[in-house]
């Protein structure tokens, strides 16, 4: 039996911007290999260039060393195959959650029938099949980036990109919204990329957890989440992961946390 | 009616019912506030001007009064002339509007489109702009004549530079984010356009719209002042020959009024156009 492809492969990639002040190096020999179906976070201080690679594996930037593929073949350039949820949830203000959400098929091969099923069970899956007909400005903030949720996914892409989609949020939003999360992503059957700068996060909703750092964006380590770990917060196996993640990020010794 | 019937109602509860009937009429005093506050300098300066008429402050050559200006409205309505005048005018700014916005939005989204037209035509054109078209007025005479073509063209020419301003700038701005949802989500250029371009220059390009529209009645009062029988600038140039300043009043209010209602009607147009802003219309 052979292997199967890596979902994402990502061979000793590295991006150089070049400024006025001279070149700034943002991501070095950064090597990751996603399986499909997989769920991986990605943890790290700001500056380390988490952004930045999920740029490159969407193909908005396409000026870097090394290697990226989906599915085996080298990106080129944005394809339906990859999709993005972004911090902001860049609904287009005139258009309703609906259109929003069938702005993502407007190129796709399907029917106009299925197209609109597909709209109106993917409003469902996010739980707003309701507002279909709502302008974004009437939605709160969790539910705007729930439709945008809605978008990334209708189009059904291999791989969905997160970059810090709940940063946004309110603390209990965000809770609430990193179960749905979880059970979207799993619900589509879709690999899956989270950039995020909160730990706790990172380490509920990540199969693996990619830990980076700064100056220039580097992998530190890649540790994997027990079973018990990503379905329980307050598990000893959920607490022990976390504050070993904060301690690589140097946040330090956490007594208080470390129940 | 309870107010004035409840004359045995002891005294100290009088202010209390006022009071309680202006709360009521509270969610009405919002907008009807407005309307009065706006309307209250208006009439304060119509009691100014009436009150120095017949005090004589000023030569009723100079400032007639508003009696008479009144009296003059409505002869110049009573025998047809004033809709005659209006109506040449009406004309002129529809022609001329139609004329500055079409080049406008065609010429303005062009340059906003196209970086390299941008770079091509755009200093030229800036500069061009800073001219005003009273000072092109005697090289148009030269290739247009002093006829109708030369009026519908000074108005267009006034009309057209907020409109091609505000359209390159508001089509040529996209926000970085919105452009870079365009590539995420696969569109074409023609999508893009309609999505995501369009609708977020709307606003933008709706107040060159009105600017421009505000331009073609100063543009038009000018060029009939210049070789014409009839419009409302007209009737102005007339009136003070004559010595009727009564004409040009009326004349002045006439504009005022059809220039402010037109760009009520634009804001409306606006407003319809965009039902995401005030969240009516479409929305649920």
């Amino acid at each position: 039996m052979t292997e199967p492809t890596p979902a994402l492969q990502i061979r000793a990639l590295s991006k150089v911007f070049a400024l006025r002040e001279g070149a700034l190096e943002v991501l070095r020999d950064i090597t990751l290999t996603v399986d499909p179906g997989e769920f991986v976070t990605i943890v790290g201080a700001s500056g380390c260039g988490k952004s930045t690679l999920l740029r490159l594996i969407l193909g908005l930037d396409r000026d870097f060393r090394g290697e990226i593929r989906v599915d085996g073949v080298p990106v080129t350039g944005p394809a339906a195959d990859r999709a993005i949820v972004f911090q902001d949830h860049r609904l287009l203000p005139w258009l309703t959650a609906e259109a929003n959400v069938a702005a993502a098929l407007l190129n796709s091969p399907l029917d106009a029938e299925t197209r609109a099923r597909e709209v109106r069970e993917h409003l469902d899956l996010v739980g707003l099949s309701k507002f279909a007909k709502a302008w974004p400005r009437q939605l709160s903030g969790g539910m705007a980036q729930r439709v945008a949720i809605a978008r990334a996914l209708v189009g059904r892409p291999r791989f969905l990109l997160l970059d810090e989609p709940l940063g946004a949020l309110d603390a209990l939003t965000r809770l609430r919204m990193q179960e749905e999360l979880k059970r979207i992503v799993a619900h589509e059957g879709a690999t899956a990329l989270l950039v995020t700068h909160d730990v706790d996060e990172a380490v509920y909703l990540g199969h693996r957890v990619v830990v980076m750092q700064p100056h220039p964006g580097r992998i530190a380590t890649i540790l994997e989440v027990p079973p018990e770990a990503r379905a329980d917060r307050s598990s000893p196996a959920f607490v022990a992961l976390r504050d070993r993640i904060l301690g690589l990020l140097g946040v330090g010794a956490i007594e208080a946390l470390a129940v | 009616m309870t107010l004035i019937h409840s004359s045995p109602a002891p005294v100290p509860f009088a202010p209390r019912t006022a009071r309680a009937l202006v709360q009521s009429l509270a969610p009405l005093g919002a907008l009807s506030g407005q309307i009065l506050l706006g309307l209250s300098f208006p009439l304060a300066l119509l009691a100014l001007w009436s009150l120095g008429a017949a005090r004589g402050w000023v030569p009723p050559q100079i400032l007639p009064a508003p009696s008479v200006v009144w009296q003059s409205f409505l002869d110049l309505c009573a025998d047809g002339s004033l809709a005659l005048h209006t109506n040449a005018s009406l004309i002129r700014v529809a022609e001329g509007f139609a004329l500055g916005a079409t080049v406008g939005l065609v010429f303005g989204a062009a340059v906003g489109l196209v970086p390299a037209l941008r770079a091509w035509v755009w200093p030229p054109v800036q500069a061009a702009t800073r001219v005003n078209v009273l000072a092109w007025m005697p090289l148009l005479t030269l290739f247009l004549g002093i006829d109708e073509a030369l009026k519908v063209v000074v108005i267009g020419w006034s009309v057209s530079i907020p409109v091609i301003l505000a359209t390159a700038r508001a089509v040529g701005d996209v926000p970085a984010t919105l452009r870079e949802l365009g590539a995420v989500l696969n569109l074409t250029r023609a999508q893009r356009l309609r999505l995501i371009v369009l609708p977020q220059a709307l606003p933008q390009i709706a107040t060159g719209l009105r600017e421009g529209l505000a331009n073609a009645w100063q543009s038009l009062v000018i060029v009939e002042l210049f070789a014409s029988f009839e419009g409302l600038g007209y009737l102005m140039t007339w009136g003070r020959q004559l010595f009727q300043l009564d004409l040009v009043l009326v004349a002045m209010a006439v504009i005022a009024v059809l220039g402010f209602s037109l760009d009520l009607s634009l804001r409306a147009v606006e407003r319809w156009l965009q039902p995401w802003q005030t969240g009516a219309g479409h929305g649920r």
